[in-house]
Order: C-alpha cells, then structure tokens, then sequence
C-alpha cells in the first residue's frame, strides 16, 4: 500500500440498518479502509439516523420495491439526488467506489453525477432480465464512467457481460477468517449433526430441501440431527415439519460471531440447499474459515466458490434424493470429511480482508493514475450554472 | 407557431444530445489514455525489476545474460516494437521462474515476491486498459459518432498484441 492517505467516499444503495450482503461488505470494507488510516465516508439511505456510525452519512429513508425475486430497500428521487451532489461535492474525494451501480438507487445517482476516478462493485447474479435490455442505452454511457469494475464472483461478472456488454476484473468478497479460525468444539453441537445459517423462512435459502431429505439420511443415520441458526419465526416453520422429525431440529435463533465460530468447527457438515438467487455464498467462506465441511446445491456462485466440488462436496440443486445421497456418504467416512474441511479451511484464507482489500486497493491505485480527484461532472455543472447556483 | 416551437425545442435537443455524446467519447479517450500510461508504468516497474533479478543469485549467468537483454529490450522499444518486447521479457522470465529450482535468500525471495505482485497488478491494468479500448472502438462504431465526427482528430485506441496472451 501506498503511504498515501487517500480520501474514499463509498456508495452504499440498500438501506444501511436493514441486513444484507451488500451492507455487510460496505461496512467491512470502510472499517479496513479507515484501520488503515484512510478517510472514509459511506452515503447510504438509512432508516434510523441516530443508530448510524459516524463515516456513514443519510441520503434519506429507503423506500421498498420488488427486485430481483426480493425486496430491495433503495433510495432515488429528485431530493436524493441533490443529497448525492452535495455529497460528492463537500466530500472532496480522491475516489468514488460505487456498490451496485446498475440497479435503481443512489448509486446510479452517484455515478451519473460525478466525474472522475469511479471504480464501481457489482454484487447481483441474476438470470436474463428484459427490463434491463430496455434500459441499457440509457444506462450503458452512464455505467462507462466507471474508471473501473469489480464483480464479486464469475456469475456477477456474466451477468454484467450478458446485460451491459462489459467485463470485469473479479475480486471476492471478504470475511474476517480469523474470527472463525479458532472456535471450540461445543458438545451438544456435535455428534451427527447438520448446520444450517440463514432466514430460513426465505424459500430461496432451500431449508424445504433439506427437510425433504431428511427422512432418507435419518434412516442410515438414526442420530442425525438438524441444527438451524438465524432470525426468523421458526413455529411456522416448525408446524410444516413432519411430527417424526420434529424431535431432530433444533432453532438456535440468532447466534453471536463466537457462537457462529462455534457452531461451525462443531457441526460435522454445514449445508447450504440454496435454490438460487446467490451471487457469492459469503456463508461458505465462512463455513470453510470455520473448518466445517461444507455440502452445497451446485448453483453457478457455490460451484464457482467450491472450485467444482474440490473444497465442498457439491449435490444437484432442489434434488432432495441427490443431498441425502451426498450427506450419507460423508456422515459415513470421517477420513474423507475431515481431509475436505481441512482442504476447504486453507482455501478459505484467500477470501480474508487482509487480502481481498489489498486486491480492491490496488485497483483504486490504478483508478487513480492521472486523476485530481472527484468533482461533480460538467454536464451537472453548466445544468447548476444555468439554474443560477454554483456546485462546486 | 406551435410548429417553429417545436422545431427549436428538437434543435436544442438535438445540440445537447450531440455536445453529451462528444463528452462522453472524450471521457473514453481519456480512460484509454490514463489506462495505458498505468499498464505502460507497470511494465516499465516490471523491466526494472527483471533486471535486479538479471543481477542476483536467483539467475544463472546465461540466463542473466538473456533477461537483461530482454528487459533492456523491454525499456527501449518504440510502439511498433512493443508487443514483441514484452512478449520477450515474458518468455524470459517464465523460462527462469518455471525451471522449479528453490530460491534461497531473503533479498531473493523479496523480488520473487515483488515479481509476482506486479504480475497480477499487469494482469489487472491489461483488462481495464483492453476494456476502455474496445469500449472506445464499440462507442466510435456507432452512426452518431461517425457522421458527426465527434472523435475529431484523435486516433482510433488499438489493443497491443502482448495484451492478448496471459502473462
């Protein structure tokens, strides 16, 4: 790193107190970025401004619509965008990095009202979409901006190529592994037992799957059982599951970062159904960091963080049958289990901050070459001139 | 009336649409620029380095003798001669990197390890510069740029062959 102290002004588009991926990777971020001495600012749409830290600055409340088979907490308008300007205006940074500049939100406003080094992230894996096809001309001179552009995985850098006809440079999202590295075998968590972290309630997350399984890996395992973690109603959930089985799950509820550390070095596999609608799988790296073996539905973004199957054992999504058959054999062979979690925990280390910052870094340096920093773009500027006030 | 109205209000559409697509090709030009002077930084960093391991203990003194040819090369080559250049310190390189012997030595294992950062730096500054360019190319391509001549005098961006092939 350069001993450059840079100023960094990152866009967050979704609802900074509401959870997620992308909140989550923004935080981590700027929190690496400031422990390393740079100034940091984070422009999101937040719900609640007194719970907010100090580098995150309100763009307004966050409004609710349907996106991407969920439902996506993002801020526009004509008010958020003079929030943006002002942002980028009094912010005077020597950088913009852009999360998901492509969808409906601030950081499109964001994107189109500044001029200079913009590096831009996209999260979102996501099928072929019309609505995207019909906006592209308009969107296409806007994402060009971009000095530069990072996808969280092979499946969102195909979905960029697919929908907007441009590549990227591909830098995974990060976990602190050291927080997983050492957690303790806790006793009533092991034994023959299944791990599953998520809103369990959200059909995407594949718990159903699971469930259908369960009757054909009990009878080969008769101690199996089922640990659930994670925020959700888990009554309703509950009354769906067949009375002969109820007797096998257990509903942690949510669990703190050392019980998430626990819980994976205790479990003997950590399954992740998911049906879809995953660009990453944070979750698996932290499951590998944690030392679990992981058995995983083969969607494009796990196969892909898997390396096909070489660090976690792979079934075919939605097929009950095909996980039951995958569970069993691992359940049975301790060896080849623990040689897979072993295999999956180094692999996992390269999806530490430590290094996926210093990737992301050294593409905001080479997004810097030749620059003098952020301003509000010239089309916006004689758009102000004209309306009689001065920007910038 | 109504209809001179609306002349004018398309005419000035027409200007505006015009002076933003002028703007927005000039921001292009301006990334193919600023993106090949990081690629060409790097690769100069590359050369430097290259010769400092001409000079160590990792090399023996053939292929001393070949790399600093090859990085000298490297540094002095003029825009035709480019590419084969640093196809050449590519080649160089991977011949006394790939032969597997062991590195002994702090200062050894320092420029190795200084080598293969600037490798994956290279490998980023090639996508992003490739990407303005074709990017450029596919914008120029485009009927309003070209009857209007909005890319001016400014030479159409070309990708260098040593960009195709992974380093």
């Amino acid at each position: 790193m350069t001993l450059k102290k840079l100023r960094i002004g990152l866009v967050c588009p979704y609802g900074w107190d509401t959870p997620g991926g992308v909140q989550n990777h923004v935080r981590d971020l700027a929190e690496y970025l400031i422990a390393k001495g740079h100034y940091v600012s984070v422009l999101a749409p937040v719900i609640d401004e007194d719970a907010i830290p100090d580098y995150v600055s309100s763009a307004g409340k966050p409004i609710s619509i349907p996106y991407n088979g969920a439902v996506a907490r993002v801020l526009f308008g004509p008010i958020a965008f003079a929030r943006v300007r002002q942002w980028i205006s009094n912010g005077k940074f020597d950088l913009l990095h852009l999360h998901e500049p492509a969808i409906p939100s601030i950081s499109l406003l964001a994107c189109w009202a500044a001029e200079g080094p913009l590096v831009g992230t996209f999260h979102a894996a996501a099928k072929r979409q019309k609505a995207i096809f019909a906006i592209g001309p308009i969107l296409e001179p806007v994402i060009e901006k971009l000095t530069a552009r990072i996808a969280v995985s092979e499946a969102a850098r195909s979905t960029l190529t697919e929908h907007l006809e441009t590549d990227a440079v591909v830098v995974p999202n990060g976990i602190y592994a050291d927080r997983y590295r050492d957690g303790e075998v806790r006793a009533q968590w092991s034994g023959n037992t299944l791990g599953f972290i998520g809103r369990y309630e959200e059909p995407r997350k594949g718990l159903s799957v699971l469930l259908d399984a369960l009757p054909i890996i009990a009878r080969f395992a008769p101690d199996v059982r089922v640990l659930v973690a994670g925020p959700g109603d888990s009554k309703e959930v509950q009354d769906q599951i067949d009375p002969e089985l109820r007797h096998r799950f257990e509903f942690l509820g949510r669990i703190s970062e050392k019980e998430k550390a626990d819980f994976l070095s205790s479990v003997a596999l950590y399954i992740a159904p998911n049906t879809g609608g995953e660009s990453f799988g944070i979750i698996l790296a932290e499951a590998l960091a944690g030392g679990a073996a992981v058995v995983a539905s083969d969607i494009p973004a796990f196969d892909s963080l898997l390396g096909k199957g070489e660090y976690g054992a792979l079934f075919q999504s939605e097929d009950p049958q095909d996980l039951a058959k995958v569970v069993i054999g691992l359940l049975r062979e301790d060896e080849k289990r623990r040689t897979l979690a072993q295999r999956g925990k180094a692999y996992a280390q390269r999806f530490d901050w430590d290094v996926v910052a210093e990737d992301i870094f050294s593409i905001y340096e080479m997004a810097l070459v030749g620059s003098d920093g952020v301003t509000l773009s010239s089309e916006n500027r004689a758009w102000n001139r004209f309306l009689g006030r001065e920007g910038n | 009336m109504e209809k001179y109205f609306l002349i004018a209000l398309l005419a000035i559409f027409a200007l505006w649409y015009l002076s933003y697509s002028a703007t927005r090709l000039d921001r292009l030009h301006h990334r193919v620029e600023t993106s090949w002077a990081n690629l060409d930084g790097l690769l100069q960093r590359r050369a430097a380095v290259a010769l400092e391991i001409a000079k160590s203990e990792i090399a023996d003194p053939a292929s001393s003798l070949l790399l600093t040819a090859a990085a000298h090369q490297a540094r002095d080559a003029q825009m035709q001669t480019r590419s084969q250049a640093e196809s050449g310190l590519s080649g160089a390189l991977g011949l006394l990197l790939n032969d597997g012997h062991l590195v002994e030595g702090f200062i050894e294992k320092d420029l190795l390890r200084e080598l293969s950062e600037l490798t994956d730096k290279i490998r980023v500054a090639i996508a992003l510069h490739v990407d303005a360019v074709t990017r450029t190319q596919m914008v120029r391509q485009k009927p309003v740029f070209r009857i209007f001549r909005l890319a001016g005098t400014a030479p159409l961006p070309v990708t260098y062959e040593f960009e195709a092939d992974v380093l």
